[in-house]
C-alpha cells in the first residue's frame, strides 16, 4: 500500500473478478440474462425477500461490457424483533450484460425493482424486458446518451474539458513579448500608431 | 413528456400578453386537468411547497380520492456519483456529503466504511475517530428528523414546531460546526479516521445539549402528539402492512414503522455501536403516525446514545497511523523529509486502493444507506454506486397512496421523508 505512481494506468479489466477476501456479503451470485430471474426466484424462495438495491456498472474492455448488480437481504416478511432478525444475510448477483442485450425484468418478484431498473436503463442504457413503465427517471425524456457509461464524457456531450471564457487580453499580452530588438520596434511602431490614429479597432481585428 | 402527463405540459403557457399594461387581461381557463374517463389527471409539484423539494406527482383523482399516484422525479439529478468517478478517494467524499443534504454524515459515513474494508483497514482506524463518528452521525441524526418534524408539521398547518426544532437543530450545528467547520456537508470523516479532533470546550457544551434535551422533546411531544388535529391526520393514514414494506425495499424508520426492527446499527453494530445501550424504536401499525411516533423516539435513542459516547471517550490519535493513507501530521512535515513526500503525494495524487468491489453501508436517518464501490486500483473510484434509502422509501407512496384523499398525500410524502438530493443524486 505504497503512494505510487499515477501515471501508469491499471491493467485490471474486471475489478469484481481480484476483489480481496471480505465479508460484505455472504453470496456472489455471477450470472447471464437467460438465468437471472431462475437465480432471483431461488434467491427470494430462500428468505432473500428485500430486494436492497439494484444498480449497474460498466467495466468497458471488459466481455460482457456491464454489470446489473443486484444485492439483496433476508429479512422476515412480518413484524419481527431484533433477536428474530439476527445479523443480516446478504447475497450480491452480478448480471453480466453486452451492449445491446436486456435483462429480464424482476418487477413481478420485488416492486421496488420498478424505478431502479428504470435508473439502470436510464444512466447505462440497458433495456429491461418485461418491464411496465421503462422511461429515463432521471435524465429528461430527450435525453440522448447514458451518462454512466464510461465512454460519456464527465461534462456531457461535446464538452469534456472545462470551457474557459475567451480571455484576448492575455493571448495579446503573449504575443506582444518582444523577442528581438526588431520585433520591440514594430511593436512599439504599432502602440504609437494606435495611440495616436486607431480606435482600438485594430487590436480587435488582431484578436 | 409521456403519456400519462396532463395535456398543458410543454404547451406554450400561458398566451397571455404581459407587455401591454393598458391591455385588459383575460383570465385564461388553460386546463389544469384533463379528463379521461371518470378519472382526472392532476399534476402536484414539482414547485409544490409540501414536496420538500421538487418532486412531481403525478395524481389520478375520482373526486377527492386519489386511484393512482405516479411520482415523477429527476429534477435534482446532479450526477454525483459520475462526478465521484472523477475525484480522488477523499475528494469524493465532498460530493457524496452532496446527495442526503440534511445528514451528510452519514453519506460519509457509509463510504468511508466501504473504502476501509477494501482497503483492509477497519480494524485500525483508531477507537477515539471511530466513537467520534457515532456521536457525530447521531447528532446528524438528530438534525435530520429536527427538519423532517418541522416541514412535516407545516405541511399540516402547524407552524410552531418548525420554529423548536430548528431552534434545536441549531444549537446541534453549532456543535457540528465548531468540530468540522462547517455546518452543511460538513466532510468531517477521511478514509481511516477524522479530519480533526473535537475543539476545546466542545465536551462542555456537548453536556449542556444532554442537559436540556429532554425539555426539549418534551416540548415537540407536547405540542403534536397527542394535538387531536395532528392525530386525526396522521392516525390511520398511509398503512403499509410489513409484508408490502420489505417488498417495496424500505429501510429505515419507514420499515421498523410497520413492525420490522431491521437496524444496522444492531444487528450489523460497526465503529464501537455494540457497546451501546439502546432501543430500536418500533411500532406495528404502520401508518403516518406510526412513522411519526418512530422517529421521535430515535431522537430520544440517539441522544441517549451521544450521552453514552461522550461518557466513554477516550483520549487517543483520530487518524490511523498509516502513511499510505493518512496525511503526516503538519509539525513533522518540517521535520521529517518522509512526511513532506508523503504529504506531497497524498495531496497531488491520492493514495490508491486495491481493486475489488465492496459495499459498505450504515443506518442513516432514512434507512439504510450504502455504497457499491468498485475500484480498479487506481487512486479515484471506477463506480460508487448509492443505495439511496428515499429512493426506495418514495417509491412506496405509489403503493399507499391510491384509496386515500389528495390533502392525505401530503401527510404521506411528509411522513416517507424524501430528500431530493438523494432521490436524484
Amino acid at each position: 500500500m505504497q503512494p505510487r505512481s499515477t501515471k501508469t494506468t491499471s491493467t485490471v479489466v474486471d475489478p469484481t473478478a481480484v476483489r480481496p477476501a471480505i465479508d460484505d456479503v455472504d453470496e456472489i451470485i455471477r450470472t447471464t440474462p437467460a438465468e437471472l430471474r431462475g437465480v432471483l426466484t431461488q434467491l427470494k424462495a430462500r428468505g432473500f425477500s428485500h430486494l436492497t438495491d439494484v444498480g449497474g456498472a460498466d467495466y468497458l474492455k471488459r466481455e460482457p461490457r456491464f454489470d446489473v448488480v443486484y444485492l439483496l437481504t433476508v429479512l422476515p416478511t412480518h413484524a419481527a424483533t431484533i433477536a428474530e432478525i439476527g445479523k443480516p444475510r446478504r447475497a450480491r448477483v452480478l448480471c453480466g450484460v453486452d451492449e445491446g442485450q436486456s435483462v429480464p425484468t424482476v418487477y413481478d418478484l420485488w416492486p421496488c425493482a420498478n424505478w431502479a431498473e428504470r435508473e439502470v436503463f436510464d444512466l447505462f442504457g440497458i433495456p429491461f424486458s418485461g418491464h411496465p413503465d421503462l422511461r429515463r427517471i432521471e435524465m429528461p425524456d430527450d435525453w440522448e446518451g447514458h451518462p454512466l457509461r464510461k465512454d460519456y464524457p464527465v461534462r456531457g456531450p461535446g464538452r469534456d474539458r472545462t470551457p474557459r471564457p475567451p480571455f484576448p487580453g492575455k493571448e495579446n499580452v503573449g504575443s506582444r513579448i518582444p523577442p528581438t530588438r526588431e520585433a520591440a520596434e514594430r511593436l512599439r511602431q504599432e502602440i504609437n500608431e494606435r495611440l495616436h490614429h486607431g480606435n482600438g479597432k485594430s487590436g480587435e481585428e488582431k484578436a | 413528456m409521456s403519456d400519462h402527463l396532463p395535456d398543458w405540459i410543454g404547451s406554450e403557457g400561458n398566451p397571455n400578453n404581459f407587455g401591454d399594461p393598458t391591455a385588459v387581461l383575460e383570465p385564461e381557463p388553460y386546463e389544469v386537468v384533463s379528463r379521461n374517463d371518470d378519472q382526472m389527471v392532476l399534476s402536484m409539484g414539482p414547485q409544490h411547497p409540501s414536496t420538500h423539494g421538487v418532486l412531481q406527482v403525478v395524481l389520478g383523482i375520482d373526486g377527492e380520492t386519489v386511484t393512482r399516484a405516479e411520482p415523477e422525479i429527476g429534477y435534482l439529478h446532479t450526477g454525483i456519483e459520475k462526478s465521484a468517478e472523477n475525484l480522488f478517494w477523499n475528494q469524493s467524499l465532498t460530493v457524496i456529503d452532496r446527495m442526503d443534504y440534511l445528514a451528510p454524515l452519514t453519506n460519509n459515513f457509509a463510504f468511508v466504511r466501504g473504502v476501509e474494508r477494501l482497503l483492509g483497514i477497519t480494524d485500525q482506524v483508531p477507537r477515539r475517530a471511530q466513537q467520534i463518528r457515532v456521536m457525530m452521525a447521531e447528532m446528524t441524526r438528530i438534525t435530520s428528523h429536527c427538519i423532517w418534524l418541522g416541514t412535516h408539521a407545516i405541511d399540516l398547518g402547524a407552524i410552531s414546531p418548525f420554529f423548536y426544532t430548528v431552534d434545536l437543530r441549531e444549537n446541534i450545528l453549532d456543535l457540528i460546526e465548531s468540530a468540522s467547520g462547517a455546518r452543511m456537508n460538513m466532510t468531517y470523516f477521511r478514509v481511516g479516521g477524522i479530519n480533526g479532533d473535537l475543539p476545546e470546550g466542545f465536551l462542555e457544551r456537548l453536556d449542556e445539549l444532554i442537559a436540556k434535551f429532554p425539555r426539549r422533546m418534551r416540548d415537540l411531544r407536547d405540542l403534536l402528539q397527542q394535538n387531536p388535529i395532528w392525530t386525526d391526520r396522521e392516525i390511520g393514514v398511509g398503512i403499509i402492512s410489513p409484508e408490502d414494506a420489505v417488498a417495496w425495499g424500505l429501510t429505515g424508520p419507514a420499515l421498523r414503522a410497520s413492525g420490522v426492527a431491521y437496524d444496522l446499527r444492531k444487528i450489523e453494530p460497526y465503529s464501537t455501536y455494540e457497546e451501546y445501550e439502546f432501543d430500536v424504536p418500533t411500532r406495528t401499525e404502520g401508518d403516518c403516525y406510526a412513522r411519526f411516533l418512530v422517529r421521535l423516539d430515535e431522537m430520544e435513542e440517539s441522544m441517549r446514545i451521544i450521552a453514552q459516547v461522550r461518557k466513554k471517550l477516550e483520549p487517543g490519535p483520530i487518524m490511523i497511523n498509516e502513511p499510505a493513507v493518512a496525511l503526516p501530521p503538519k509539525p513533522s512535515i518540517g521535520l521529517s523529509m518522509e512526511s513532506l513526500i508523503y504529504h506531497f503525494k497524498l495531496v497531488s495524487e491520492g493514495f490508491r486502493v486495491p481493486a475489488g468491489d465492496v459495499y459498505g453501508a450504515v443506518e442513516g436517518p432514512r434507512g439504510e444507506i450504502g455504497y457499491y464501490i468498485v475500484s480498479s486500483g487506481e487512486n479515484k473510484p471506477w463506480r460508487v454506486r448509492t443505495r439511496p434509502p428515499s429512493f426506495y422509501n418514495l417509491q412506496a407512496l405509489r403503493k399507499i397512496a391510491a384509496g386515500n384523499l389528495i390533502a392525505d398525500v401530503v401527510v404521506m410524502i411528509g411522513s416517507l421523508d424524501p430528500v431530493f438530493g438523494e432521490v436524484d443524486r
